[in-house]
């Protein structure tokens, strides 16, 4: 009996779990560290009644009635002011601000990863290639990014100034070369491919004079849509180091400053977007597993003799 | 015919938006750091304080031209209640940015926040001890009432006005109000903090009229970075250039230096806690194991015989040109290692070998820096580690970044350091008395970072609060210097003069002490 359920069942959960894990995880994890977390922020000697700002922010009841408190807000699309990085500004609005470049950035780095997606699938891209991709990808994102940002800087690239458009521009392309984001996505699909064309059905395929791709196609689905959701969680994470060094003001840059600040609100709900973004991708992985498990007829998995 | 007319709305096109562009283009400016706050209740830096002068309006402030205290927002004045009150009289048309108009009832809620204990201000702590409360008496006339009789009682009214309209009258002000973000001021710019940045635009009123329709404040980076950037016309001005990039400005035909009177002065710190600083002998001996010329000349690239060095010793807690500073107090430019040890040997250490024990154990001194003096003197805490080490002592060196500064250091929460390397900065007003008055309830030593603690140095503390006339205060503050030269709390350094570098496009731009834009109207800038 096949348990092919299982496995989306379990994205299905994790997808939900996450955006509740996470910042349940970080807000856990705030008050492992030493003192407690109202003194943090802002110590006693800073500001006078500390007790009373401790119970103002839900402080002052553990980190459940923090967590608790916030959470039921979020839901109701409050998620407090920022107590540090820009004290008195609504988070909400920060991370509105702050998604549309997190997302162009992941856009642009997953348009040139989708390119060369499609291009392993239809063979139009020369193997000779992924060498290239595979040399280029062992550069860190840190040391791409830091080399756009030198570029920026010193009118290399652009008048100098620094147009986000340009800074976008380029980030989307750290992130989608550096850490061999690239070299495993072509490589990944080009495997793909290359084991399912030795499958008998294909073979048989190609002796009745049809077309591969038509034919894996469908098969591969699951397997395609697996290395995508991969792709965009390595892109979602590296758009933090991007975002810093290039000084775009997306949403990694927004954790990063939070976290240097010890904006502990603004640096769940940046964690919470991040998590929802994550299960998002898990849960259109978990989607197209099913509609493939539903609709398409899988072929018997016998490679050919 | 149709291609000329096509040519000629293309050249209009791009002349109207360069001209757009240039006039659009804000005047930019590099700051040390981002502001922490854009509510003055809440003001922790320097840069806070520059920031909160160009949105805000104080009830009283000394001009920097004539160094008369003045007032944009009061008309007139006069003593009320025997001497513990005054009546102000506000003036009539000055209007919020939002464009609600100033009043008694905006005044006598800033006292009344500053009063309330639910504000968790450290200014609005100080101030309990000034202010008994206020009345507005009509829409233009507030009575301030003192908790004594003060000899200058405006000077005590160097404070803020916030609108009470923004708080709903709710004087219990909290750190993360929407003001903080998008204040509401009386001042000759409108600010919004950004990430990056803070945006002023100007904002007329009837008693400002700033020409210079935007600025921007950006966070400073490497000083070579805001210098280059200045030089290609990046940004217009760069706050504090530190020394060694000076000569860089100054050989610019389009950017020119300028004098940024801080009042400021170098120190470092001495935990008189630690069993081996507790004895004042062994301060005065670290006091004079110290070469502050070669200090000075490593770091600052000071020569030893310089004229007009940017750069001079202090003997106590004040610049040499305060009326403070007692002359009597000699520095000590060089070091003197011999009558050093024979003060160690006395306070009980032993030389074993090259390095100087207590109880049997080497002395090994941690040694911090507040991390952002190191861009205007390079190295300092490695020379005076050098020095020290040279000396016998063993020594940590650390780092110390803004946020640990302030968290840590400036609440006496750093007792695990020996010696602290640091800058107080002054305005006309040097009250020294939150560095050195023992710390207690009452908000006494707020920024005192050892806990120093001298019956003697609080009962003359105690002299200078009590003093009605300037003499006294002199006085007061004369034998307050020779004490803490003998005592040590702190091993002074030097004042180190603070300069600012604008381009040649920006005129007009009188420098205020210590609040730097208080005179903000008169500065032109042409793109």
């Amino acid at each position: 009996m096949s348990l092919w359920w299982v496995r989306t069942l379990v994205r299905l959960v994790v997808a939900l779990l996450l955006p509740l894990s996470v910042p349940c995880i970080i807000v856990y994890l705030i008050w492992a560290l030493p003192g407690d977390p109202a003194s943090i922020i802002c110590p006693p000697e800073l500001c006078p009644n500390t007790d009373a700002l401790a119970a103002r922010w839900n402080l002052d009841q553990g980190p459940w009635h923090f967590f608790a408190s916030w959470m039921e807000a979020a839901m109701a699309g409050d998620f407090g002011r920022s107590w540090r990085l820009e004290p008195g500004a609504m988070v909400a609005e920060r991370v509105a601000e702050s998604i549309v470049p997190t997302l162009l950035l992941v856009a642009g780095a997953g348009l040139l990863n989708a390119i060369g997606a499609l291009g392993a699938l239809t063979g139009m891209l020369p193997r000779r290639l992924h060498v290239v991709f595979q040399w280029v990808g062992l550069v860190p994102s840190l040391v791409m990014a830091l080399s756009a940002s030198a570029a920026i800087t010193l009118g290399w690239i652009g008048d100098g100034t620094g147009a986000l458009g340009l800074r976008l521009m380029l980030g989307a392309l750290v992130l989608g070369l550096s850490d061999a984001a690239l070299y495993s996505t072509v490589n990944g699909v080009h495997g793909l491919v290359q084991s399912e064309r030795k499958q008998r059905y294909a073979q048989i395929a190609v002796l009745r004079g049809e077309g591969v791709l038509s034919n894996v196609l469908p098969n591969m689905l699951p397997a395609l849509a697996g290395q995508l959701r991969a792709r965009v969680v390595h892109l979602l994470s590296g758009a933090v180091v991007v975002e810093v060094v290039l000084e775009i003001d997306g949403l990694g840059d927004l954790l990063w400053r939070g976290a240097l600040q010890q904006d502990f609100v603004v640096v769940v709900a940046t964690a919470f977007f991040f998590s929802l973004m994550s299960a998002g991708v898990l849960l259109a992985q978990a989607l197209v597993e099913l509609v493939c498990a539903l609709l398409v007829r899988r072929a018997p998995q016998v490679e050919a003799a | 015919m149709r291609r000329r007319a096509r040519h000629l709305f293309f050249a209009m096109a791009v002349a109207g938006s360069a001209l757009l562009c240039a006039q659009t283009r804000p005047m930019s400016f590099y700051e040390e750091t981002l502001p922490s706050t854009l509510n003055p209740l809440f003001a922790r830096s320097m840069v806070d304080s520059r920031v909160h002068e160009m949105i805000f309006d104080r009830l009283y402030f000394h001009s920097p031209i004539t160094n008369e205290l003045t007032s944009r927002l009061v008309e007139s004045w006069a003593v009320a209640e025997g001497g513990k009150a005054v009546r102000l009289t506000l003036k009539k048309g000055v209007k919020w940015h939002d464009g609600a108009p100033f009043g008694a009832d905006d005044v006598c809620f800033t006292i009344d926040a500053l009063l309330n204990p639910d504000t968790p201000s450290v200014l609005g702590e100080k101030q309990r001890a000034i202010f008994r409360g206020c009345k507005s008496e009509s829409k233009n006339v507030a009575l301030v009432q003192f908790t004594k009789i003060f000899h200058n009682p405006l000077e005590r009214l160097a404070i803020y006005v916030l609108p009470v309209h923004s708080f709903n009258g709710n004087t219990a002000i909290q750190p993360d109000h929407e003001f903080a973000a998008h204040p509401q001021g009386t001042g000759p710019a409108k600010g919004a903090r950004g990430r990056r940045g803070v945006t002023f635009n100007s904002a007329p009123n009837l008693h400002h009229k700033l020409s210079i329709p935007t600025m921007s404040l950006q966070e400073g980076s490497d000083p070579l970075v805001q210098v280059r950037t200045l030089q290609n016309d990046g940004v217009q001005g760069i706050i504090a250039v530190p020394p060694g990039y000076r000569a860089d400005v100054a050989a610019s035909d389009n950017l020119a230096l300028k004098s940024y009177d801080l009042r400021s002065w170098w120190f470092v710190a001495v935990n008189q806690n630690k069993v081996y600083l507790k004895d004042k002998r062994s301060r005065q001996a670290l006091d004079m194991l110290l070469n502050r010329t070669e200090l000075r000349e490593f770091t600052i690239g000071v020569k030893p015989n310089e004229q007009n060095s940017p750069c001079e010793f202090i003997s106590g807690p004040f610049v040499q040109s305060s009326p403070y500073y007692n002359r009597s107090v000699p520095v000590r430019p060089v070091s003197d290692r011999d009558t050093a040890e024979t003060l160690l040997l006395e306070a009980g250490f032993e030389q074993v070998g090259s390095r100087w024990h207590q109880n049997g154990e080497p002395v090994t001194l941690k040694i911090g820096i507040k991390a952002s003096l190191d861009l205007e003197a390079p190295d300092l805490l490695s020379y005076i580690g050098n020095q020290l080490e040279a000396a016998g002592f063993g020594r940590q060196e650390y780092k110390i970044g803004i946020d640990d500064w302030n968290r840590l250091v400036l609440t006496g929460n750093a007792q695990d350091y020996d010696l602290l390397v640091g800058k107080w900065s002054f305005g006309l007003v040097e009250d020294v008395n939150p560095l050195f008055h023992t710390r207690d309830k009452q908000g006494g030593g707020a920024r005192n970072i050892f806990g120093f603690s001298n019956p003697e140095v609080d009962a003359l503390l105690q002299d200078f609060e009590k003093a009605r006339l300037d003499t006294q205060a002199q006085d007061a503050y004369h034998k307050l210097h020779e004490k803490l030269a003998e005592e040590l709390p702190y091993l002074f350094l030097w004042k180190l003069d603070t300069k600012s570098a604008w381009r040649s496009n920006v005129r007009g731009n009188t420098i205020s002490p210590f609040y730097y834009w208080t005179e903000l109207d008169s500065w032109k800038y042409k793109p």
